[in-house]
């Protein structure tokens, strides 16, 4: 079995897994839902090497778009996925278009800077997105036959497009398309050089991952019925990031446990402690500090000290041959 | 060392551990506990509300203790301030059976999870502010204690105008969103009826920090008072520059929507001497319900009742007598007992009114005290007049489904 096989049973593991270990069949669809986020993020920081804030503009424009299709019109759950994902990919289009015209800390001020105009226009726009008190009375209307009202048939619809998503993006990694991101996130230069058209490239991994992001957010959206103004906020992109960053950006599954760790952990700690962000940005600094591949890398560790029949010692801030190198 | 509350908290979350096997799901049965949800903001910006809200309700489900030959106990739930999260916290807690649910303190989250609550035919009182609540977006399920915007202005800037006839130029400062636009018209209407010139309105976002700008626009205006429509942090933030521009002195400054004490314990008598603030609730109002918590919080916690826990003990003891009232704690049956329900409450003599489910009460203007004239550590206002003036449901646009 190549790597790719495995990391798509393994996302199809966790999906089966989580009914049978998870009593909340919302929560468990929100950790796919963030899981499909996640991994298309991944397809810009670690597969481009592109750190974006605008993953939350892509998502909130999903919640938005899935959210007024199905409120203002008559066309069914499938068009109005179909529309986030467009819009998602339009806008991821244009940001990435604008955006790959700097490198390094300009481009990410720019993701900012758009991140931001895209969160007051949703504010300014009330009469549209229902401005700060969000986008009320979103259906989840059934799918042909198959009604979704209940949470784990939700779950169930949600698992299957996971799964369908997230083999898609393994296609779009493995391709030649995606082993020329890796090399032009290695050296953009000697990419250039040899020919392949960066720009383009860099923007059709944006409207890719928008296009994933912003189906996210419309699932999102169903989920709980309402399109917040906080989906589109500064602070989404900055959750997706860390989901990405815990998981470890070497790979697509790795995105998978990174926004499972994440919505989990954080839904048990601020059960229990209110200052549980605390123990989050803790956690990020160990992350950063002592495991740059993230949990994935954690584990690549644990399995390999198993089959040396030793324990690994305390992981060094190694530099994974998937981490990107610009940014 | 636990205490009673964060037993009370344990024993929930033991209930309801979130990675155990479907199969070993707990379910709610006749006979066990009846537990009252509170989804508060007990982390992020909003943090300190939700902790004294959830003080409120932990006192009241205690001191209660039993209802329907049922132990009573209380969910806290963390929304986190966010509405995203607060609707899929209480999606969760609805599928573990809770049908009752006091919180809600930010408009957002608490819009949402109302609708949420309606779909799954629960119950749901709420204490924040936004209109649409029991205006365009009332439901069936969901009722409000606060007064709307409308109310609020009506008792602080009509009284003001009564006692100060001279002040005949206002100038506004409001947030650009739904719930200070609502405040604004209600301020122009009156404006307009007593022939009072509204000399300028500053806008500015929801996420805005720095005030001088506005003020120093509002200084150029020469207003004879100066109305602060934020709320929050964000109100402290506008009093805190104005009185350091020394508007204080210029001008009278009224804050029709302020915290109360949780507010006033941060601002501090040497900021609030002589200016106006309108308030939901305040501990020295003269009720016997309010006499009797305030003396009840003071044994038990040392310390005064603030908005944050007077509104979460009495609108957590509505959901207790309502299901007591209809021996059941289904939420249909919870909400046909809450229409119309008369009571002694932190107000005085207190409605919910049954066409919108809004609780008709009264709202305060206060002024705050000198130092010097402080009785005790929290004697930072003195009540000047309240009263209680609401829309009808047609008018607040409350067309219930």
């Amino acid at each position: 079995m190549n790597r790719a096989s495995l990391h798509f049973v393994l996302a199809a593991l966790v999906a089966i897994a989580l009914p049978l270990f998870m009593r909340s069949g919302t929560l468990a669809s929100e950790v796919l839902i963030f899981a499909m986020a996640a991994a298309a993020c991944n397809l810009l920081l670690g597969y481009t090497g592109l750190l974006s804030f605008g993953q939350g503009i892509f998502f909130g424009l999903g919640s938005y778009a899935a959210g007024l299709t199905l409120l203002h019109t008559s066309l069914p759950l499938g068009a109005a996925l179909a529309l986030a994902t467009i819009a998602g990919a339009v806008a991821a289009t244009g940001v990435g278009w604008l955006s790959i015209r700097r490198q390094g800390v300009y481009f990410v001020m720019l993701t900012l800077a758009f991140s931001q105009f895209f969160y007051f226009l949703a504010y300014t726009f009330k009469d549209v997105t229902g401005g700060d008190n969000g986008l009320l009375n979103i259906p989840r209307p059934a799918i042909g036959p198959f009604a979704l009202g209940e949470s784990w048939a939700y779950y169930a619809f949600v698992a299957v497009l996971f799964l369908l998503v997230f083999a898609a993006l393994q296609r779009v990694a493995s391709s030649t398309f995606g082993r020329t991101l890796l090399a032009i996130r290695d050296n953009e230069e000697r990419a250039r050089a040899i020919g392949f058209p960066v720009r383009l490239f860099k923007i059709t991994a944006f409207a890719v991952s928008g296009a994933v992001t912003g189906l996210a957010g419309a699932l999102h959206a169903l989920l709980i019925g309402v399109a917040p103004l906080s989906s589109i906020e500064y602070h989404m992109s900055e959750s997706i990031l860390i989901m990405t960053i815990i998981g470890g950006s070497g790979n697509l599954f790795a995105s998978v446990l990174g926004a499972g760790f994440y919505v989990i952990v954080s839904d048990l700690l601020s059960s229990i402690w209110p200052r549980w962000l605390l123990l989050l940005g803790g956690l990020l600094v160990v992350v950063a500090l002592f495991m740059q591949k993230g949990l994935w890398g954690l584990l690549e560790r644990l399995v390999e000290a198993l089959q040396n029949g030793r324990k690994s010692p305390v992981e060094a801030p190694v530099r994974p041959e998937s981490e990107g190198r610009s940014i | 060392m636990l205490n009673r509350r964060d037993l009370l908290k344990l024993s929930s979350l033991t209930a309801g551990s979130l990675l155990l096997p479907a199969g070993l799901r707990p379910a709610f049965a006749a006979g066990e506990a009846i537990t009252i949800g509170a989804p508060l903001p007990m982390s992020g910006p909003f943090a300190a509300n939700g902790k004294f809200g959830s003080m409120g309700t932990a006192m009241i489900v205690e001191e209660v203790g039993k209802i329907l030959d049922r132990k009573l106990g209380y969910l806290e739930i963390d929304t986190e301030g966010k509405p995203a999260t607060a609707v899929r916290k209480v999606q969760e807690a609805m599928e573990r059976g809770v049908t009752m649910f006091s919180g809600g303190i930010l408009s957002s989250e608490a819009l949402a999870m109302g609708k949420e609550v309606a779909k799954g035919n629960g119950v749901f009182i709420t204490t924040a502010g936004a209109d649409e609540i029991t205006g365009s977006e009332c439901n069936r399920a969901t009722f409000r204690w606060s007064v709307p915007t409308f109310g609020a202005i009506e008792q602080t800037v009509r009284p003001l105008i009564e006692q100060l006839p001279n002040a005949k130029r206002w100038y506004t400062i409001t947030p650009q969103y739904v719930f200070g636009d609502g405040l604004l018209n209600a301020a122009k209407a009156i404006f307009k009826e007593k022939g009072i010139e509204h000399v300028g309105n500053s806008y500015h976002s929801l996420t805005e920090k720095e005030f001088s700008g506005y003020l120093t626009n509002a200084m150029a205006a020469k207003p004879d008072a100066l109305l602060i429509l934020n709320f929050g942090s964000q109100s402290s933030d506008t009093l805190r520059q104005a009185v350091s521009f020394g508007m204080k002195q210029r001008m009278t400054i009224l804050l029709a929507w302020a915290s109360g004490l949780e507010q006033f314990e941060t601002l501090g008598p040497d900021l609030m001497e002589g200016v106006y603030f309108g308030a939901q609730y305040w501990h020295g109002i003269d009720s016997p319900f309010n006499r009797e918590l305030v003396a009840k919080v003071q044994a038990k916690h040392k310390m005064n009742p603030n908005y944050a826990f007077a509104s979460a003990y009495l609108t957590t003891k509505l959901l207790i007598d309502a299901a007591a009232k209809a021996g059941s704690t289904d939420g249909p049956a919870v909400v046909k007992a809450m229409e119309g329900m008369k009571y002694a409450g932190l107000t005085g003599e207190e409605e919910i009114r049954a066409a919108d489910h809004q609780v008709i009460k009264n709202y305060y203007l206060l002024k705050g005290k000198a130092k010097s004239a402080m009785k005790d550590k929290d004697d930072y206002a003195d009540i000047i007049s309240f009263g209680k003036s609401f829309q009808s449901p047609e008018e607040a646009l409350c067309k219930m489904a």
